[in-house]
């Protein structure tokens, strides 16, 4: 129905159900989990056989026989993209089996959590607003109960109102600015609208520009619609911070590469300006916001918001370059972040505190978690041999060829100061303490240790042979400026 | 005719945005939020009705079916975690759910 990636996930969210009744009768806690690990190889494996065709030309699937066009468009983007999230997505699933075993509901836990992913892989294979609104909706929908999933504590419940307010407020002003397009090109479809707005009179169109980059900032939090974030990550459950943190926002920041260079290519020298000064405030307020942080995963919510900062800055560029960097450094963010609120969960399950001074220390105690942790922590800063190095030098490269070497120096002075407090949560690791308290503290369970493992392998791999990522993201980049 | 009502669904998602910023209980947010919505649905009918004399676009309307029916799951959700809310804080004022800081 909606092509085979799309529907092998659907279908395994909507059997999962079944799957929990059958739990209860065989006794066995982890079917649903591994249930969702089988839904998510096999997409995974679909992925990767419709991606050969897709590269060479996009992959059409016709929605509706309605008289209108409503379809998913599958080119080099959505496929890159799809794969960040298929991954992701897998390692999250395998990393919550055991650290929700204890929560309960674990039929809906994976439910909302597979039709997420389905959502986003949606968003970015839509082919025209309409269907991209459906898949957007389901996508916020199932991640306003992820986050307030554990909702017998104060904490998930404070932050998925907080959440929920302001992202449906940011779908409801898309939803607005969607209405306005419709009435001035009257269609939504992505290369129809491209060409309507080709040479635009109206003066509505910068009210449309507006509309769009305050809904889709709310979702990928940029600095005046940032406030949600800290607050939904560090009361979320760890596994899923970490798929918010490494992909749900990213969505945001996808939507603003294709809204921005298919239909306002030609207010170019505009929006190049806003983005160019909102990714500046982003970055530096996340990153000195998260020098002050006593908490791991506030810190590492603010750190979030810094690196969403470098992305736009890359999207600001407006050159295939500057897409190009900003695409791979989702990637690779999606990959040290994720595992960075990973590490924080497994800290969080063997000792049940999250702040530096709880944790200090923990680093003689969980080894294995600790260096996975701080290999994924220094390529946040943008440390030479691993992968955030290569995406952040994409971006500042681009800056320079794009003219604006100031957005690139803030850049280099962004990641000086995140190293600090990098420096700080190594410190706090590496800590001895007079006190007793860790010292029965164990290795996190193996199947939990396992994603953070190949994760930060990934986050090595990536650094030294970037090559792969490298070229589907140029070749994603491409699609979307051959495009406008 | 198709100014006035475009004037009035943007009146609408000012009401929509005013009731979001100054209303302190969660049900009146959760209503804001619907208004926003609503307002975009009008807008879609309009421009729907309007594009040719004698014809309506099946477009505008699928996006407003669709969109009502999302706009029912959001609020359900919304009702649900705000059920939570009270039960945690014996009230819906939003003023009260503050206690993350930092």
């Amino acid at each position: 129905m909606f092509g085979s990636v799309l529907d092998v996930i659907v279908f395994f969210a909507l059997t999962n159900p079944i799957v929990g009744w059958a739990t209860l009768k065989f006794n066995f806690k982890w079917l649903c989990g591994v249930y969702s690990l089988a839904g998510l190889s096999i997409a995974g494996v679909e992925l990767y056989e419709i991606s050969t065709n897709a590269f060479s030309r996009p992959l059409e699937i016709p929605l509706s026989p309605m008289p209108f066009e409503s379809y998913l468009r599958i080119d080099a983007l959505s496929i890159f993209m799809a794969l960040t999230f298929i991954m992701i997505g897998f390692f999250v699933t395998a990393y919550s089996i055991r650290f929700m075993e204890s929560e309960g509901g674990a039929p809906l836990y994976y439910t909302s959590l597979l039709l997420m992913i389905a959502g986003m892989i949606g968003v970015v294979s839509a082919g025209d607003f309409f269907t991209f609104f459906i898949f957007w909706e389901l996508m916020c929908i199932s991640s306003y109960v992820l986050v307030s999933f554990r909702r017998r504590h104060w904490e998930p419940v404070e932050a998925g109102v907080k959440y929920l307010v302001m992202s449906s407020a940011g779908s409801a002003a898309i939803l607005f600015a969607l209405s306005l397009l419709y009435g001035l090109a009257g269609t939504l479809d992505f290369i129809r609208l491209a060409n309507a707005m080709r040479n635009p009179q109206d003066i509505w169109i910068y009210a449309i520009l507006m509309l769009m980059i305050l809904g889709f900032g709310v979702k990928s939090a940029i600095f005046p619609l940032h406030t949600w974030l800290p607050d939904v990550y560090s009361a979320a459950p760890s596994p899923i911070s970490a798929i918010l943190s490494g992909v749900v926002t990213e969505t945001g920041i996808y939507a603003i590469c294709r809204v921005l260079s298919t239909i306002f290519i030609s207010l170019r020298a505009e929006w190049s300006m806003i983005l160019a000064v909102l990714s500046i405030i982003t970055m530096t307020f996340g990153n000195i916001v998260a020098l002050l942080q006593v908490d791991l995963k506030r810190l590492l919510a603010y750190s979030s918001i810094g690196h969403i900062g470098y992305m736009l800055a890359g999207v600001a560029t407006g050159t295939p370059l500057g897409l190009a960097g900003a695409l791979l450094h989702i990637f690779n963010h999606a990959l040290m972040k994720g595992n960075s609120f990973l590490c924080a969960g497994a800290f969080i399950y063997r000792i049940g505190g999250r702040r530096l001074d709880e944790i200090a220390g923990v680093g003689r105690r969980m080894p294995v978690t600790a260096t996975a942790l701080g290999i994924s922590l220094f390529a946040l800063t943008g440390m030479p041999p691993l992968n955030g190095f290569i995406s952040e030098l994409i971006i500042f490269t681009s800056t320079i060829q794009a003219g604006m070497i100031w957005l690139g120096v803030c850049i280099i002075l962004n990641s000086a100061i995140s190293a600090g407090y990098v420096l700080r949560i190594i410190r706090a690791l590496l800590q001895t303490t007079n006190e007793d308290k860790s010292a029965d503290v164990k290795e996190a369970p193996i199947i939990m240790l396992l994603p953070i493992f190949l994760m930060a392998t990934l986050v090595l791999l990536f650094g030294v042979w970037p090559d792969p990522a490298l070229k589907l993201a140029m070749k994603a980049a491409s699609t979307l400026v051959l495009k406008g | 005719m198709l100014d006035c009502y475009v004037m009035f669904s943007a009146v609408l998602f000012i009401i929509g945005v005013y009731c979001l910023t100054t209303k302190r209980n969660m049900i009146r947010m959760i209503l804001g939020i619907e208004i926003l919505i609503n307002a975009a649905n009008l807008n879609f009918i309009v421009f729907s009705a309007f594009r040719a004399a004698g014809f309506i676009d099946p477009l505008g309307h699928s996006i407003v079916m669709i969109s009502v029916g999302l706009a029912g799951c959001v609020t359900a959700v919304a009702l649900a975690i705000t059920i939570y809310a009270y039960k945690h804080y014996g009230t819906i004022d939003i003023r009260r759910l503050s206690r993350l800081r930092g």
